[in-house]
């Protein structure tokens, strides 16, 4: 369905759709900055709901950006920033590389361990852009625009975001 | 190296000289491992049919909140009293208007009379047994008032306001005036200001202190009042040369009792006053000039012809 025919997101089928495509991003998104995977999930529902409210006023296209801004600044007023705890897929590791030595999947899981602390030490912001890219894949231009800010501000977290891994990893 | 390379580098953005020196470098196997075991990082689940199943179930909930405001008020009992609330207003409304569309009708029954304030506060008082019916609606338009029996009318000053019976008709201009109108009876008489008597399709004009009186389709002269207004008012029925019919007939409405006769001329002349207060006085006033004797037995009383044995 071609969305951006419509003025605003009153209609069902367009804010269904504005949910089912932009949802998910927004929680993760939420999540990665500020931890709280319960927390992230009720500010994005609540941050819909004020999209449905206020549906007159909000076009297809600045819907995605207001409802991550609300939640966003839901979050900031109401919730303090809580550890990420992020969970591995390590089925891979303990699979298909059944011939890897137990040290090296302890080696691994200790990796993670380090990687985890390491995450949770970075600025908000780093670990948001670090985890969007690296995890969910988006594009630095596509982080930029859900934070409003160039693609070059998100070139720099993620360059520093990596940056202060490796130094927190490797103990300097 | 280049601003952000390691931006660059995640997003193949470097050039193959740079990615070799690069990977010279003593930190690019910490690098290489950091991102090895973020690709193995799973996102929290997330289901976006059930997430939006939540939301929809949110927005429902919210709809019988108060939206807008802050706290989470249950308005649910509060809604229902307002459903209850409207319907009484609604009801209270369509009786009010269906009130205000219908006619007003004042009646008395038998041995009663009262008073009524008009939407112009002009006043009527009703003698026993009648009914009067106007438009409070239509008042401010046409001061009309259908009568049926006799009243006394205190009009306020104004346009034109008229009495309307089955016989005849009376327009006035801020007076006082009585009209009675029973069965055949027609009278009117004036105590203030001017009223015009339509009867018959002939018209008469009634000065203060005069009388107009038509029995039977027959108009008779009478005299006028020499009262400040009808003697009913004063619990008195008062009459001049008028047949005894009316007169028995008048006596049944004041005291709501039935009245038989034998072998009495009804068409006698009457003059006379009777209390519409004291039955037995009545009876008295109403018998001795007439020469009658009466048998009165609770709510009959028989009038006879004082020859009769």
């Amino acid at each position: 369905m071609n969305i951006e025919n419509h003025d605003n997101v009153c209609k069902e089928e367009v804010f269904s759709f504005l949910f089912n495509a932009h949802s998910k991003a927004i929680f993760r998104s939420i999540f990665y900055k500020y931890g709280n995977e319960e927390k992230a999930y009720d500010v994005v529902q609540e941050a819909f709901v004020k999209l449905w409210e206020h549906c007159a006023k909000v076009t297809p296209g600045k819907a995605k950006s207001y409802v991550y801004t609300i939640a966003n600044n839901n979050y900031l007023n109401v919730l303090k920033a809580e550890k990420v705890r992020l969970k591995y897929n390590n089925s891979g590791l303990e699979n298909d590389r059944t011939q890897e030595s137990p040290e090296y999947l302890m080696e691994e899981k200790e990796f993670q361990q380090k990687l985890d602390n390491a995450l949770n030490s970075l600025p908000e912001n780093q670990r948001q852009t670090f985890l969007m890219n690296r995890v969910e894949g988006k594009k630095y231009a596509e982080i930029a625009d859900l934070e409003g800010v160039s693609v070059k501000a998100i070139e720099k977290r993620m360059h520093l975001a990596l940056k202060t891994l490796r130094e927190t990893i490797d103990g300097i | 190296m280049k601003e952000n390379y390691l931006a660059k580098w995640l997003n193949n953005e470097l050039s193959e000289a740079e990615l070799a020196a690069f990977k010279e470098t003593a930190e690019y196997a910490t690098y290489k491992k950091i991102v090895d075991a973020s690709a193995r990082i799973e996102g929290p689940a997330y289901d976006s049919a059930k997430a939006y199943k939540n939301l929809q179930a949110r927005l429902a909930a919210k709809q019988t909140e108060t939206p807008g405001k802050g706290k989470v008020i249950n308005m649910k009992p509060v809604r229902k009293l307002m459903k209850i609330a409207a319907a009484i207003v609604l009801l209270i409304a369509v009786s009010f208007w269906f009130a205000n569309s219908q006619d007003e009708t004042v009646s008395t029954l038998y041995a009663e009379s009262t008073t009524h304030t008009l939407p112009d506060a002009s006043e009527i008082i009703l003698n026993a047994g009648s009914e009067i019916s106007y438009s409070k609606k239509k008042w401010n338009k046409e001061r009309v008032v259908s009568l049926e029996g006799e009243a006394f009318f205190k009009v306020a000053k104004g346009e034109k306001f008229s009495v309307d019976t089955d016989l005849g008709e009376v327009w006035v201009l801020g007076t006082q005036f009585n009209v009675e109108q029973r069965g055949d009876y027609f009278e009117v008489s004036c105590y203030e200001g001017l009223v015009r008597v339509i009867f018959d399709g002939v018209e008469k004009e009634l000065p203060a202190g005069s009388s107009f009186l038509a029995i039977n389709g027959k108009i008779i002269p009478v005299e006028g009042p020499v009262t400040d207004g009808p003697s009913w008012l004063n619990q008195e029925s008062s009459f001049k040369s008028i047949p005894l019919k009316y007169v028995l007939e008048e006596f049944e409405r004041q005291f709501n009792i039935d009245v038989e006769t034998r072998d009495v001329d009804l068409n006698q002349l009457f003059t006379g006053t009777f209390s519409n207060t004291n039955k037995e006085l009545a009876l008295q006033s109403i018998s001795s000039p007439s020469r009658l004797t009466y048998d009165l037995d609770g709510e009959n009383v028989i009038f006879y012809a004082e020859e009769t044995p």
